[in-house]
């Protein structure tokens, strides 16, 4: 999805952020305590480091309103990031507070009011970032806010909030787990890739093939991922008693094969329909111009339609890898490993912190993927 | 051209039929005896239905809560600060990308609790953008000149809304709509991850039990009721764009 955003058409979006930060500071649980990882705690109210985000937030906001003068729009930014920085470094010592004195296996977790908060307050840099970089603003905030997160947590501010103990008791899984993970969702990729090229091509031509290429692809995505993951399982295990030879070459009825086949099936219709339309994209005028100076059928692709296309097939590629991302989770299910695999268990658990240990990477994954191929097609804005 | 579109639901409907017949327990069963795979306990026919009762319930309360909310704030949308939402609609849908159903619904289970809700909501959260850009971009389609000259016959904002603009707009506002009603059915298929008593329940206690019957049973039932609701859409559609074009 490419986007271009006009600045003026989110007058009103600081101002919204600020007072949902504002109203999550003071209404909603600032932090939990419970006496383990299991079970859900008791909410804490806000502290006085909560309370200056909050205001900060709405200087920040009020800064943003005013004409738009560069000096505003720098200082609406360091609001927000002293803010953001602030409210963490205040809920890690809030933790810290709340941890003194019980057993060791007491959890102290950001309450609902926090992580609305922080959102809010990445939402508000993010704004700020675009008002006074309006093409890079949301990658320049997204990149301010991980740093700022990094230094707070290198100091060891952060270390009493239960996520990052659960953190330290699983961090070699969780690394393990990312790699899988983007090597579920880079294999798919590459394997839809693979397919609907030839399909997109197929599609040009006008014809019955076309149709059933179209009815295919489209017909797969009603499917519930759910049940086609777990076809697979099955189809993958009768073909495997049929064949038995095949499991010498490593083929296995559970594990990454149905995850990555069921995952590249999905990305075929965004794949096929935006190659498809990139290479339409070209103007019949310049195609006629094409072929009158003698270029072959092979040249025009080459040369004409895919420079020409290249923005939609790069914008088709970038929705394609954000949906590889999230649908190599349910390869969680059939033992492929991955995010996922940390996400069932937590949720087997109701482990909440486990949950958001699994869940946390794939939506900073998906994001980055969706960032980096803005950043190659040259073109729209990072979402903040 | 109207048959044509009657046509459309049909191919779905064949499919529907078919993957209904599979998920019957005598039919599985022989299947998973062909294959020469071992055969668990099979989900008998009666507890299936009910199971496919629960889900479409549940997959249609997600569809109504999202798209009608996005029906209702697309619309409101368009009225207030027209046109000019659309960039912050289509940044908002692509953020919502990043976070799938899946990771949706786990992240609200220790919120809220097993069961419905933690469903409802990633219906709600993940349909609701689709059909809010949707709707505002198809009414972004209606020429000015149209509305202009409702406005010159006398129809009150009302009138030009129902009798105007969203006959024009119906095509795109239906596919958007169609999209989420897909998705209802599919996210509910994962909501038995959260406890919920739906036809992903077989599939998922037949990956953890190894039950491979209970497996094909559950994910034939579960395909068949999505193309089975899709085909009563594109039905559904056919018939409402054949009355607009009537009436019009």
């Amino acid at each position: 999805m490419i986007v271009d955003i006009p600045n003026r058409s989110t007058a009103w979006l600081p101002a919204a952020m600020a007072v949902l930060a504002a109203a999550a500071l003071t209404g909603l649980p600032f932090l939990t305590l419970a006496p383990n990882r299991l079970v859900p705690g008791v909410p804490v109210g806000t502290g006085l480091a909560g309370a200056v985000a909050g205001a900060l937030a709405v200087g920040s906001a009020v800064l943003l309103a005013g004409t738009a003068r560069p000096w505003r729009g720098l200082a609406a930014l360091a609001a927000a990031l002293i803010a953001w920085g602030l409210l963490l470094a205040g809920l890690g010592h809030g933790a810290a507070g709340l941890l003194a004195g019980q057993k060791p296996a007491a959890r102290a977790a950001l309450g609902s009011g926090g992580w609305l908060a922080l959102l809010a307050l990445a939402g508000l840099a993010g704004e700020a970032a675009r008002a006074v970089l309006p093409r890079r603003g949301g990658l320049a905030a997204a990149l301010l806010l991980l740093g700022l997160s990094i230094i707070i947590a290198g100091a060891g501010l952060l270390e009493s909030l239960s996520l990052a103990v659960e953190y330290r008791a699983r961090a070699g899984a969780v690394a393990g787990a990312i790699v899988q993970h983007l090597g579920l969702a880079s294999a798919s990729l590459l394997i839809a890739l693979v397919v609907s090229v030839p399909l997109a091509l197929l599609r040009l031509r006008d014809g019955p093939a076309a149709r059933l290429v179209d009815g295919l692809v489209s017909g797969i995505q009603v499917v519930p991922a759910l049940a086609l993951f777990a076809a697979l399982v099955a189809g993958l295990s009768g073909l495997l008693a049929l064949v038995p030879a095949l499991r010498s070459l490593g083929l296995s009825a559970i594990g990454p094969v149905p995850a990555v086949i069921g995952t590249a099936a999905y990305l075929c219709l965004p794949l096929v329909s935006g190659l498809a339309a990139g290479l339409a994209a070209a103007d019949p005028d310049v195609l006629a111009a094409a072929r009158a100076i003698g270029l072959t059928p092979r040249e025009v692709l080459l040369r004409v339609r895919l420079p020409l296309g290249a923005p939609v097939l790069i914008g088709s590629v970038r929705v394609a890898a954000v949906q590889s991302v999230g649908l190599a989770t349910l390869g969680g299910l059939v033992g492929a490993g991955g995010l996922g695999a940390l996400v069932f268990e937590g949720m087997a658990q109701f482990a909440q912190d486990l949950i958001l240990l699994g869940a946390l990477p794939v939506i900073g994954l998906a994001l980055v993927a969706d960032a980096g191929l803005a950043l190659l097609a040259g073109t729209g804005e990072r979402p903040a | 051209m109207t048959r044509n579109r009657m046509t459309r639901a049909l191919v779905p409907l064949v499919v529907a039929a078919c993957l209904a017949g599979l998920s019957l327990p005598e039919v599985a069963g022989l299947v998973v005896r062909v294959l020469g795979l071992q055969a668990g306990m099979p989900v008998p026919a009666g507890r299936l239905a009910w199971l496919a009762r629960q889900h479409l319930a549940l997959a249609l309360a997600g569809f109504f809560l999202a798209g009608g909310a996005g029906l209702a704030l697309g619309i409101l949308a368009t009225r207030a600060a027209g046109a000019s939402l659309r960039a912050t609609l289509d940044t908002l849908a692509a953020a919502a990308q990043a976070a799938p159903p899946v990771v949706i619904v786990a992240l609200a289970l220790p919120v809220l609790g097993f069961g419905a809700p933690p469903i409802l909501l990633a219906l709600a959260a993940y349909g609701l953008m689709p059909v809010m850009r949707g709707t505002v971009g198809a009414l972004a389609t209606v020429p000015e000149e149209v509305r202009r000259a409702a406005i010159g016959m006398g129809l009150t904002p009302t009138q030009i809304l129902v009798r105007v603009e969203l006959p024009l707009a119906a095509g795109p506002i239906l596919d958007a709509l169609r999209v989420v009603l897909v998705l209802a059915v599919a996210t509910a298929a994962i909501g038995a991850l959260a406890g919920a008593q739906t036809l992903g329940t077989p599939i998922v206690v037949g990956l953890q039990t190894q039950n491979t019957l209970a497996l094909i049973q559950g994910a034939a039932a579960a395909a068949a009721l999505a193309f089975l609701t899709d085909a009563a859409w594109l039905a559904a559609a056919a018939g409402v764009s054949r009355l607009v074009r009537r009436s019009s």
